[in-house]
């Protein structure tokens, strides 16, 4: 006589991924459905982004995340509210440059990963195993990066509790085949981040004081200096757009949890220090 | 033997009847709304009993802790699986237990040559406001105390007897403040209530009563007495979050500083 399972046995180690390819999904073969619509827009002249400028700079309270809005297929502007950041939990943002399409759905994969490990284990889940857990996702999407489509470079950046106590702000940055690296002091991404990084290596070693010692509103003001200097040089990445009233999109990661800087707030600061 | 109909029927009754009697001792389980949101309240030995479930979904249980865990974890996965191939606003407490949770208990428990579910369970979603919230209770058999109605009380009971759960009702219809309580309060009756059906449970089982009158139980002195080995635990789904999850388990010392006036 079999004794009948009365329900299916999954794994028990909070891996969201495994318990989804019981339920019929897989991630590589969905990344490349959606990189595939990307290159079919493509070529249709559609919606699709390639050029962007997303940044993560330490400060002292934790780290300042921002992101232009500008989406780009070629030379065409596509679109110029895009918002690159997309916040993975209480304490996380995912700032992408590359393929939205496979961003998007590597963010998805993420937020529920995360949230999945913390209910079923009762605990959270690690800062270095969050960041292991963007890795595997953008291995998967290996294939499609080595033919040239589908590529996405993100950045994670994220505030570190440490038992309770005072914690840290941390940022990892990642190569498009799933390499990843802490940021000492900052990180950029996308066709921008060129000048960014300059900018910010000039700030951080010359400047008045290093970026770490920067207070909240000192580092809001640099990062869209910054931006701006990107967008100078850079015809994929926005900076202010005034005629519209366009502001980039600013966070920032700290104890506290994730907070957006609102528009009201960037344009009295735009008003006076850019 | 058990091919035969009669058997069937026979070898079910045996099975409820030594369910019940696994989970006659269970420690109870009380829901009370407060201004901000649901609190779920039990008091435990070792093994935690209120979990999250999802993002404004909160599971509360009593039974073998094994089965507890399996139920959370099915619970979990099936909620994490629609929120993430549909939208985080397509997951519902009725749909999870109606097409999954509940139908699993029910296959369980009918075939009589597997193991049953030993547990029951209190299942609470927070709804936009307070006249949305939706509170589910599901038993080892797949029957559901409660479905889809909206909360026309703002409280409800799980434990081991239906004796229990009936004397805690009462108790709490008759100490029934506001439904906009502070947490303070609703803690506080939450913890009296729970006294209420361990000791009602506890006589019951001794059999010396028929029917235990709320008579002569002091609900504080009770649970003062439970609370030298046990520890009493609470979780909140709380409406006022700002993140898109609700759930919060209270810490030691919040739960102590509003039982201290008890």
């Amino acid at each position: 006589m079999d004794h009948p399972a009365p329900l299916p046995q999954f794994l028990h180690d909070g891996d969201f991924l495994s318990v989804l390819k019981v339920h019929g999904y897989e991630v590589a073969p969905r990344l490349a459905a959606a990189a595939a619509k990307f290159e079919h827009e493509i070529g249709k002249g559609s919606i699709a982004t390639e050029g962007t400028t997303v940044l993560a700079i330490k400060f002292k309270d934790g780290v300042l995340v921002a992101g232009d809005r500008r989406a780009t297929t070629g030379n065409l502007v596509m679109y110029e509210r895009a918002e690159k950041l997309i916040n993975i939990d209480t304490h996380s943002v995912l700032a992408i440059a590359g393929v939205p399409a496979v961003a998007f759905e590597i963010a998805r994969v993420l937020e529920h990963s995360f949230k999945y490990y913390q209910r079923t284990q009762l605990q959270e889940m690690s800062t270095a195993g969050k960041v292991r857990s963007l890795s595997k996702l953008l291995k998967e999407n290996l294939p499609l990066t080595l033919q040239g489509v589908g590529m996405v470079v993100p950045i994670f950046a994220t505030y570190e509790h440490t038992n309770g106590r005072d914690g840290a702000g941390k940022v990892f940055f990642y190569d498009a085949l799933g390499a990843q690296f802490e940021g000492v002091d900052y990180a950029a991404s996308g066709s921008g981040s060129l000048s960014v990084r300059s900018v910010l290596h000039y700030l951080n070693t010359w400047g008045e004081k290093p970026l770490a010692r920067y207070n909240e509103s000192e580092i809001i003001v640099a990062a869209l200096r910054v931006l701006d200097t990107a967008a100078a040089a850079d015809t994929a990445t926005s900076g202010y757009n005034p005629k519209q009233n366009i502001f980039p999109i600013v966070r920032i990661v700290s104890r506290d949890g994730v907070r957006d800087v609102g528009d009201s707030e960037l344009a009295k600061i735009y008003r006076a220090n850019v | 033997m058990i091919e035969e109909p009669y058997r069937w029927v026979e070898a079910i009754a045996n099975r409820r009847e030594y369910i019940e009697d696994q989970l006659r001792r269970g420690s109870p389980v009380v829901l009370l709304n407060y201004a901000d949101g649901l609190l779920l309240l039990t008091v435990s030995r070792e093994t935690r009993k209120i979990f999250e479930i999802y993002d404004r979904i909160a599971f509360a249980a009593l039974g073998h802790p094994a089965d507890i865990e399996r139920m959370r974890l099915v619970a979990i996965d099936l909620a994490h699986i629609e929120g993430f191939n549909r939208a985080v606003a397509d997951v519902s407490l009725r749909r999870l237990v109606n097409f999954g949770m509940s139908p699993a208990l029910k296959t369980a428990f009918e075939q009589v040559y597997g193991p049953p579910f030993v547990l029951k369970m209190m299942l609470a979603e927070l709804g936009e406001d307070a006249e949305h919230d939706c509170i589910v209770k599901l038993d080892y058999d797949g029957s559901m105390g409660r479905s889809e109605i909206e909360m026309k009380e703002p409280f409800d009971v799980l434990a081991g007897t239906g004796e229990a759960q009936e004397q805690m009702l009462k108790y709490l219809v008759d100490n029934n403040g506001s439904p906009r309580r502070s947490l303070d309060d609703a803690l506080q009756l939450a913890a009296r209530t729970w006294a209420v059906g361990i000791e009602t449970a506890e006589r019951s089982g001794e059999g010396k009563e028929e029917h235990v009158s709320l008579e002569g139980i002091d609900p504080v002195k009770v649970l003062k007495e439970h609370l030298k080995v046990r520890h009493v635990e609470a979780g909140l789904l709380e409406r006022g979050r700002p993140d898109s999850s609700k759930f919060r388990l209270l810490d030691e010392k919040e739960i102590r500083a509003a039982l201290k006036e008890l």
